[in-house]
């Protein structure tokens, strides 16, 4: 229930995204994933999970289920609330022997409650907020019980309540299952609550690694820039050429 | 020699190779990838992967709504050539031939194309662009993450339902067809229906009616399965479906004319 990956590179078009990233998620771990938009933190969620190839560099997952929260929340917007969430339970052969529709809407129901979403099973996704889309593509994410997850800024666009729920689910998951997490934000509360390392990236590389605290403290020219979201420093807001 | 090769590559001739290279080089991706498609929905298939809920959904969609749009263009074909042709015929004296002309017409070439036509129009570019925005709105990844096989969950009920749906859709459209252009040949020429489903009985044969059913299982399944590639393989946002869409009718138009003519070819020379 690990994740690891190392001397990672990808390249979109002439444009290093990632390049020779190094870095290793214990069990029960939860590492932040920090960085400027355009910076690839979605990209190295989408390379942990298998979504796209990575141009050279190993990446070594335990077995088992990793679940992704993805930052526009990619609910199936043919199907209601409860189908969405039991999508994996029917579609995958393995589970849908396990569950009987009987077990399959307890369990959509659970999910929902501890999102805190009672009661929307039959809604589409059109009809929620972007709120509450993340948060059923949380718990959809969760319903297989996957040994490591990765979360695309969960609690970015929530109201500070919503985020804290999110925030505190994200950490008793990882205490119940003992996942390996990794948590891609901007967000100083969800960090701070949720991570046990931190990482930035800027310009395909690993610029600081640390704790959340050792970031709070800024002695790093780039954690600096960040935390105080300053436009001088060592950063430049990425252009595209 | 460094600067000869500059120039040659903004020569027109260059330009022009090598942007037909770049055309001809993504026909044969396109070309590859679909196949590569049809042969794992085709390993489904036989594998018993079929969502029977899904599939009845997507059949309802290809054969039910699809069926004012095919029935009405293939019975306003129908209308146009018998009222072109039914007069002239029983002038000439050939009102014994109307109803032959007329059906072998429609069985063996206008139900089936006609239909493939409407039905690309309909279901094809709906199909595409389902898929597509799928694609681009990141669905397509999220069934990957949750290890679900995206080609059985979105390909087989939809290429399937093509399969499956398509005869009736064209017996059903042919029989009107036919239907059609008696009442136009009666209205135009005066012929009487009597002597036109008399004749109409003479021109066709059992091949004629399995090669128009083995016709429109192929242009089903052909259709159902361009238009799912085409969404499938969609980049972008709002631009990549529309790209997507236009992509699943001109192939799918190109390759049920092919078919046609390999079936003309294959059964009736
Ligand atoms: N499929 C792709 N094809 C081409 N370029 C891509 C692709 N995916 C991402 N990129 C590029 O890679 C870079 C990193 O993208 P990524 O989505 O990982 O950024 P991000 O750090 O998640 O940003 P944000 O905070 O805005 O979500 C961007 O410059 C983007 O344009
Ligand atoms: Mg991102």
């Amino acid at each position: 229930m690990s994740i690891e990956v190392k001397n990672l590179i990808k390249t979109f078009g002439d444009k290093r995204v990632i390049d020779n990233i190094s870095f290793k998620v214990d069990n029960g771990e939860t590492l932040a994933v920090v960085g400027f938009s355009g910076s690839g933190k979605s990209t190295i969620l989408k390379l942990i999970c298998g979504l796209i190839q990575p141009d050279s560099g190993e990446i070594i997952t335990s077995k088992g289920d990793i679940a992704m929260v993805f930052q526009y929340s990619a609910l199936f917007d043919s199907l209601n609330v409860a189908d969405n969430i039991a999508f994996a339970l029917r579609e995958r052969k393995e589970l849908r022997k396990k569950y009987s529709e009987k077990d399959i809407r307890n369990i959509v129901a659970e999910k929902l409650e501890l999102v805190g979403l009672k009661g929307i099973e039959n809604r589409f996704p059109s009809e929620l907020s972007g709120g509450m889309q993340k948060r059923v593509s949380f718990a959809r994410a969760i319903v297989t019980e996957p040994n490591s997850i990765l979360y695309d800024e969960p609690t970015s666009g929530l109201d500070p309540i919503s985020s804290t729920l999110i925030e505190d689910y994200i950490v008793r998951l990882k205490e119940e299952t003992n996942a390996a997490s990794v948590v891609v934000t901007h967000q100083m509360s969800t960090i701070e609550r949720t991570a046990n390392r931190v990482i930035m990236l800027y310009d395909g590389k690993i610029v600081f690694e640390g704790t959340p605290d050792e970031m709070l403290r800024q002695d790093n020219e780039y954690t600096k820039q960040f935390v105080t979201a300053s436009l001088e420093g060592p950063m430049k807001m990425m252009t595209e050429n | 020699m460094g600067s000869l090769q500059k120039y040659y590559k903004q020569s027109a001739t260059y330009k022009i190779f090598s942007g037909a290279f770049i055309e001809f080089e993504s026909f044969l991706d396109t070309l590859g990838k679909i196949t590569q498609d049809g042969i794992e929905v085709i390993k489904c298939i036989l594998k018993g992967q079929i969502d029977k809920k899904e599939l009845i959904d997507q059949c309802n969609r290809f054969g039910i709504t699809s069926l004012p749009i095919t029935l009405s263009i293939v019975g306003m074909t129908s209308i146009i050539v018998a009222s072109q042709v039914a007069l002239e015929m029983v002038k000439q004296g050939g009102s014994n031939f109307v109803g032959l002309l007329m059906t072998i017409l429609i069985v063996r070439e206008v139900g089936v194309i006609m239909s493939g036509f409407a039905i690309i129009s309909m279901i094809g570019s709906s199909l595409a662009s389902e898929i597509a925005t799928m694609r681009v709105t990141e669905q397509i990844d999220a069934i990957k993450v949750l290890k679900v096989n995206p080609i059985r969950y979105l390909f087989v009920p939809r290429v399937l339902s093509g399969i499956i749906m398509m005869p009736p859709v064209v017996i059903i459209a042919s029989a009107v067809g036919v239907i059609a252009g008696a009442v136009t040949a009666n209205l135009t020429s005066g012929l009487t229906y009597r002597a036109f489903f008399d004749s109409a009985w003479l021109g066709i044969y059992m091949k004629d009616l399995g090669v128009c059913i083995l016709k429109a299982i192929t242009f089903g399944g052909t259709i159902a399965l361009i238009s799912c590639s085409s969404g499938y393989y969609a980049k972008g946002g709002a631009k990549g479906v529309g790209e997507a869409t236009n992509k699943a009718v001109v192939w799918s138009f190109v390759a049920i004319v092919i078919w046609d003519m390999f079936f003309a070819i294959a059964f009736f020379f």
